[in-house]
């Protein structure tokens, strides 16, 4: 109990530390959010031109957008600081973090509240709530239950993602056009339904590096989609399952990398 | 001002390029993983389409893809060396070089841009070639370099025009960002602008975005032609010209906003 009070502490303070200076904080969000729906554009134009991609239409595809858009709020919410992570050792700051009486990566985690956040959010929830009554989805008592899971599920695969690209710089030191290419172009893929991409890919996106269940999967479910199942059906609802495992091993990849460490030494 | 002093800077800006080898791998990865992706879409939709859409034929999209993106990672600059300058008040240094300010960033700029043209933009064009049906007819390459070289000088001084508001603001990074999504958007770096709802493109024909990337790229493939190229091509040199100067006002003005602290 103690332990999650020191934490709330430092998330505040990190979040007065970005509130400080309050144009500048609003600028920067209204700048992100422009950014996003930038990006949606592109979506938009390609999805009204063409009336739907692979058989997904406009309010499937926002499902699609929004389910990955909106974990991914939580997750700069919860790791965030993990993309800047390399700056931590090079700068030698970490080893504060290691004479402490806390979890080291508790404290890098709650260090730093980013903008971005509530962009997330706001696009996120928009995409999800106009995608459900655009392609008329049914909902029944299971499906609201699960909506929860899959995004837990969907933040637990990419914290540990970033838990897996940045227990790398234990190792490397400095890794940030790693994190970079994996974290954010990556995303990119599952933009789209991965029943586009050729067999390899979609191989890959599932079982090697399986970002697909962070929303193809599951708006499969969702949506009713028959037809394309890529595999097996059963994939569909095995998101919250894929995260948990996924976010133990990259515990697991991050203590391995803490024993190696050896300080920068500055 | 001489040709040589401006190849120094260029070639200086090449090298200090070369220093970041991991980083460079993955930035060629990464082009891979955008040339993949949007192929990908295009190939998915046209083929739903009958193979044949707002003048483009699949095998064309695809080589638009793919030249658009060549086109994007060659013309990469860094947007962040002049308000960084600004910011930390070593745009002073330069303000005293026997050199003119703007001559001695697009300098560096084309030095930059050198670099990832052939370390990266060769690399994905040839690997891209060999995977995807890429067709270049070659009868309209002088008028497709005119276009290049005028569509480089658009996108800088579009950052030069962006970096230069760091003499009024010291955060910037919001107005990047605005830069960043228009020119995802609309510049046809993705998306060609044929795509875009008849309403919207004569709003687009008033902005520059679209001569950044959908001109040269839709020249070189052949997408236009004749006295449609010739157009377009014009248009970008008016484009130039009213940038050129905005830009120069901009550059005057920020001059005598700016303040060196200490020394």
């Amino acid at each position: 109990m103690e332990t999650l009070k020191i934490y709330l502490l430092l998330a505040l303070t990190s979040v007065r530390a970005r509130m400080e200076y309050k144009g500048t904080f609003f600028v920067f969000l209204f700048a992100i959010v422009f950014f996003y729906f930038a990006q949606l554009g592109v979506l938009i134009v390609v999805i009204a031109r063409f009336k739907e991609i692979h058989g997904w239409t406009m309010g499937e595809m926002a499902f699609l957008y929004g389910l990955l858009t909106f974990s991914q709020g939580f997750t700069t919410l919860f790791f965030n600081a993990l993309i800047n992570f390399d700056q931590l050792l090079i700068k030698g700051e970490f080893d504060r973090a290691l004479v402490r009486p806390l979890s080291p990566l508790g404290q890098v985690v709650f260090s730093r509240f980013e903008a971005s956040t509530i962009a997330h959010f706001v696009i996120g929830a928009a995409a999800l709530y106009y995608g459900a009554k655009l392609s008329g989805i049914v909902w029944t008592p299971q499906k609201a239950l699960f909506l929860p899971l899959v995004i837990i599920g969907g933040v637990l695969i990419q914290g540990a993602v970033r838990m897996f690209v940045t227990a790398v710089a234990f190792w490397t030191l400095r890794n940030s056009s790693l994190v970079h290419t994996v974290v954010f172009s990556s995303k990119e893929f599952i933009v789209y339904p991965v029943s586009i991409y050729r067999w390899g890919v979609q191989f890959f996106l599932t079982f090697l590096f399986p970002v697909a269940f962070i929303n193809f999967y599951p708006a499969q479910y969702f949506l009713q989609k028959s037809g394309e199942n890529l595999f097996h059906p059963a994939l569909q609802v095995l998101t919250p399952a894929v995260g948990l495992v996924l976010f133990a091993l990259s515990l697991l990849a991050w203590k391995t990398g803490i024993n190696h460490y050896q300080s920068a030494g500055s | 001002m001489t040709a040589a002093m401006f190849l120094k800077f260029a070639s200086v800006s090449f090298q200090r390029q070369i220093a970041y080898r991991f980083d460079y791998f993955v930035a060629v990865l990464n082009g891979f993983l955008y040339v993949f992706i949007f192929t990908s879409v295009w190939r998915v939709v046209f083929t739903k389409a009958g193979g044949e859409h707002g003048g483009f034929t699949t095998e064309s999209i695809v080589t638009y893809a793919v030249i658009a993106m060549v086109i994007r990672i060659s013309f990469s600059m860094d947007d962040t060396a002049l308000p960084g300058k600004v910011r930390d008040g070593s745009v002073a240094v330069d303000l005293i070089r026997p050199m003119p300010f703007h001559a001695m960033n697009l300098a560096e700029a084309m030095g930059y841009s050198a670099f990832h043209f052939i370390a990266r933009g060769i690399p994905i064009l040839a690997v891209s070639a060999l995977l995807f049906p890429v067709r270049i007819p070659a009868d309209h390459l002088p008028l497709a370099l005119v276009s290049l070289a005028l569509a480089y000088l658009i996108l800088f001084m579009l950052n030069f025009a962006v970096g230069l508001l760091a003499f009024w603001y010291i955060e910037i990074f919001p107005f990047m960002l605005l830069k960043y999504g228009l020119l995802n958007l609309l510049s046809g770096g993705i998306v060609p602008m044929d795509f875009f709802p008849a309403a919207v493109r004569p709003f687009l024909a008033f902005l520059p975005f679209q001569h950044i990337f959908y001109t040269p790229a839709s020249i070189i493939i052949g997408h236009a032609n004749g006295a449609l190229a010739i157009e377009m091509v014009a248009e970008q040199a008016a484009w130039v010209a009213v940038m050129g100067a905005v830009c120069a006002l901009a550059w005057r003005a920020g001059q005598n906003k700016l303040v060196i602290q200490g020394g």
